[in-house]
């Protein structure tokens, strides 16, 4: 550790950014990606239709440096306009991320960027030029020390080394599920099998939502204006998974004094408080990964149902790995016995269709007159849950970025003014005899 | 987003988390400007909030006054041995907390201060020396490996020498740009007051020539601050002088930084109107000269 | 996991038009078989699985008992409906019962909103039947489900939040209210 300064892991989420120096158990910082510029009104640059970067020719001195990110730059929108510069996990708009990372760099983690080692994360699937631009920025504005981009399902299977269950692999299915989008991303060995990512468009929001339409149709103590934040904080806090939504209705009747709760919130502007009486959104809540049916008129399929037909569709010596380490990563994993369902209901479908081949072989063997008895291998699903969860990319970042073997398996500066920024596009697969 | 806190925010931020809600185990590593790295750790009981910080520098601190001036402003929070690989260690007693908000967040605002205070020693030594009319030998510390704060205190004035080493060379260009921007800028007459800025590219200035441990390369410069009584003789302005000329390294690399990022975003800017037009620029396709349509339904084709 | 079905669907019962004349445990005078004390009955499934039930928009019919379970689930819906105006479980029960009784279609009639999947009685003594057995099942329903219903004197808030749930999109069996 002396020789080393401990390194920089840095998640750039579509809503959150997440980072933090390595070998610790949690990010440091866990901000909004947002950043507030100054966008001078009626400029030459914006009439033409341009971006900040046309207006900034204009700039002198150092107005490029009037920006805030994070929390301070949500709250600072009303003087300021707002940009996110991550999309759908991608970067959008390098000159704001770029000063996104500045900020992060100089005013958060205060750190010399030529000091440090650093760690980025990527989404799956994520273009090679977008590695180089972040090699650019990473090298040529900061003078890093040195770079590593690892794909973020890659990060979350190391994360869920931790639990002590399951071995210490590189091959699992991810289950990634945020705010806006659920990934569900097989990885073999350290590389993800990019054609059979499938996305859900179920998330923690649409969670909020549906809580929000229950308790809107049941409660009337609740201000109009509140109602989405009462829905979230109520998800965050009681809600869980239940195993059938009829017994659980049932358990609701045969003892509501344990089942039903009542939570007192305070009105954010007025500093009245209010009740609230919460109920079957518990569970019902989160049942929308299960049944999405509940929910959206427009996406049908459950959750166990997309993750059985991803795993199905990938090579077939690579399935029984996928399904022995089904590893879940996000906040909106994070409900209680979520693991626990969602294992039961993949394992229905296996056995099912083991029986059905089974029965098949069976058949053939008939035909073919022998007494033979078949009976398929057994198939083991297991679904990875552990307390790391919920920011398990950053904290897989860190737990790698703490090893040795990090250090040489980044891209040095060195290197980068050698071979220019296509270095950045491949970064060797490492961890797995961690 | 401009000027650079003298404070550490990650301890801020932790400690006033730990002060305001129950009791959790933690480990927390961290690093600031200049090779400082923190612990933050609770070894005992989850009351007991360790915090340790190791400085490469310490011992030169400590050799101008920085024992006294931790034991100033952290008293009984001090501990004696500090943990091992750290030089400062505080314990704080999470159930003996200040009764009053304000006063928590004192002492939360004391502790983030914790490197500044460090390094502080040295400057804090030299202006009260001077004050006191004496003139102190030339105290170096090297606070990074390569890079050396020097001040005096001499008969009428402090002089603050930093040497800084630039690892590209862009940002030696860039950095030759600013520190000659600083001379100029005190010319303006609304910063008369500023402290005198010298700026020298690889000789070494007079004060410390002679000095051991001096680098010649074309990539080390010096900056030579000078002070006046009126820079240090209130408490309030001296605390301002040594939190800026701390942070002064930093804050110059922070804008070497700044504006090779702003660079880059005129650039893409630049490549994107240059894409535009070799687009526009694209030979017509061989196949494009194909038979077209009147209104009326003829077809001709263009020669 | 789909919506909740019957455990009544094996075939083999009495049918009119493709509706079973499930058995039912019920005082009420009318055609239903009695249905063995101790056990569930369609009754009972029906007022069990509706919380569950009526949130799904798809259905799939796996046979007679699960016809019997979406005519019920529909009622109940248009009794909560009703529930919402009453003030204490005497008046609920009245008006409920009323409702049981008053005038509504059965399928192939013209305002039944689930012509699509139930098929006409095919004789007039068969749709004689199938009013009767409706009837009986609407009664007993009533009986039993204003018990669960009814909490200190006053509909339970936590039954009259489903009233504004559509099971398959469909609101209620049409009786004219």
């Amino acid at each position: 550790m002396t020789n080393h300064l401990p390194a920089v892991v840095i998640d750039n989420g579509t809503g959150y950014t997440k980072f933090g120096y390595s070998g610790n158990n949690d990010p440091q910082f866990i901000i909004p990606t947002s950043i507030a510029v100054r966008d001078s009104v009626g400029q030459a640059g914006s009439a033409r239709g341009q971006t900040v970067t046309g207006n900034l020719a204009s700039k002198r001195g150092i107005e490029d440096l009037d920006f805030f990110i994070g929390d301070e730059a949500v709250a600072n929108a009303k003087t300021y306009s707002v940009h996110n510069p991550v999309r759908h996990g991608q970067v959008e708009n390098w000159d704001l991320m770029e000063k996104f990372h500045q900020a992060c760099l100089f005013q958060y983690l205060r750190c010399e960027p030529e000091d440090h080692h650093f760690l980025l994360t990527e989404p799956p699937l994520n273009a090679p030029e977008n590695r180089e631009y972040t090699a650019e920025i990473m090298f040529e504005s900061f003078g890093v020390k040195g770079l590593y981009i690892a794909v973020q399902a890659v990060l979350a299977l190391a994360a869920s080394w931790t639990s002590g269950k399951g071995d210490q692999t590189l091959t699992g299915t991810v289950i990634d599920s945020g705010d806006g989008v659920t990934h569900v991303i097989p990885v073999a060995e350290g590389y993800v099998i990019g054609s059979s990512i499938k996305h859900i468009p179920i998330a923690g929001r649409d969670i909020t939502y549906f809580v929000q339409q229950l308790l809107r149709e049941r409660e009337n103590s609740i201000p109009p204006e509140e109602t989405m934040e009462v829905a979230r904080r109520i998800k965050e806090m009681y809600s869980y998974v239940c195993p059938d939504i009829v017994r659980e209705f049932r358990k609701y009747d045969v003892d509501p004094a344990t089942w039903f709760k009542r939570h007192e919130f305070v009105h954010s502007v007025t500093k009245k408080p209010y009740h609230v009486d919460i109920g079957f959104e518990r569970f019902l809540g989160p049942e929308i990964f299960f049944n999405p049916e509940i929910a959206s008129s427009d996406f049908l399929t459950p959750l166990p149902e997309v993750v059985d037909g991803v795993i199905q569709s990938c090579p077939i010596d690579t399935r029984r790995g996928l399904y022995k380490n089904i590893v879940l990563s996000g906040g909106s994993t994070m409900y209680k016995d979520f693991g626990k369902r969602l294992q039961r209901d993949i394992k229905r479908f296996t056995d099912d269709r083991l029986r059905a081949s089974e029965t098949l072989a069976q058949h053939n063997l008939k035909m073919a007159n022998s007494q033979d008895q078949v009976k398929a291998g057994q198939l083991e699903v297991k679904v990875v849950s552990h307390k790391k969860q919920r920011y398990a990319v950053w904290f897989g970042g860190s737990l790698l970025a703490d090893t040795a073997e990090f250090y040489n398996c980044c891209h040095t500066k060195a290197q980068y003014e050698e071979y220019g920024p296509s270095i950045a596009r491949y970064n060797k697969v490492f961890g797995s005899m961690l | 987003m401009i000027l650079l806190e003298t404070s550490n925010k990650i301890l801020e931020e932790t400690l006033r988390e730990r002060f305001n809600s129950g009791p959790e185990h933690l480990l927390i590593k961290l690093a600031d400007f200049d090779g400082v790295t923190y612990q933050i750790a609770t070894p005992e009981s989850k009351t007991q909030l360790v915090i340790s910080m190791a400085m490469g520098c310490y011992d030169e601190c400590q050799r101008y006054g920085a024992d006294a001036i931790l034991q100033r402003e952290y008293g009984s929070l001090l501990v004696s041995t500090p943990e091992p690989g750290f030089a400062v260690t505080l314990k704080i007693d999470l159930e003996q907390l200040p009764a009053t908000p304000e006063a928590k967040e004192q002492l939360v605002q004391q502790v983030a201060h914790l490197k500044r205070n460090a390094l502080a020693a040295p400057f804090e030594s030299a202006f009260v020396a001077q004050c006191e009319g004496r003139t102190t030998d030339l105290m170096a510390v090297h606070y990074r490996d390569a890079e050396a704060i020097y001040c005096q205190a001499q008969a009428d004035r402090v002089t603050v020498i930093f040497s800084t080493v630039f690892k590209e060379e862009t940002d030696r260009i860039f950095g030759k740009v600013f520190l000659q921007e600083f001379v100029d800028a005190r010319r303006q007459p609304a910063i008369q007051n500023a402290p005198q800025v010298l700026y020298s590219a690889r000789e070494p200035p007079l004060e410390i020539r002679g000095q051991p441990g001096l680098v010649d390369d074309e990539n080390v410069g010096y900056v030579t601050f000078v002070l006046f009584p009126r820079h240090y003789a209130t408490p309030q302005a001296r605390n301002e002088a040594i939190g800026r000329l701390q942070l002064f390294r930093d804050y110059l690399h922070y804008h070497i930084k700044a504006s090779k990022a702003y660079m880059h975003s005129r650039m893409r800017a630049r490549v994107d109107q240059s894409l535009k037009v070799l687009n526009r620029a694209k030979p017509e396709q061989p196949g494009a000269n194909k038979e077209k349509k009147t209104a009326s339904g003829k077809t001709f084709r263009r020669m | 996991m789909p919506a909740y079905h019957s455990a009544f669907n094996a075939p083999g019962g009495r049918m009119a038009g493709n509706m079973g004349i499930i058995p039912i445990k019920s005082k009420i005078r009318g055609p239903a078989p009695p249905a063995p004390e101790d056990q569930e009955d369609v009754i009972d499934e029906a007022i069990d699985f509706f919380r569950a039930n009526c949130l799904f928009r798809n259905f799939e019919i796996k046979g007679p008992g699960d016809r019997t379970l979406i005519y019920l689930t529909l009622f109940i819906q248009e009794c909560l409906q009703k529930a919402a105006k009453t003030a204490t479980l005497a008046d609920g029960q009245r008006q409920l019962m009323t409702l049981a009784v008053s005038n509504f279609p059965i399928p192939g009639d013209a305002g039944f909103p689930l012509n699509t999947m139930f098929e006409k009685p095919a004789n007039r003594a068969d749709a004689d039947l199938l009013r009767a057995y409706l009837t009986q099942c609407r009664q007993e329903l009533v009986t039993r489900f204003t018990q669960r219903l009814y909490e200190q004197d006053k509909p339970s808030k936590w039954w009259m939040s489903f009233s504004k749930r559509k099971f398959m999109n469909i609101a209620s069996v049409g009786t004219t209210m």
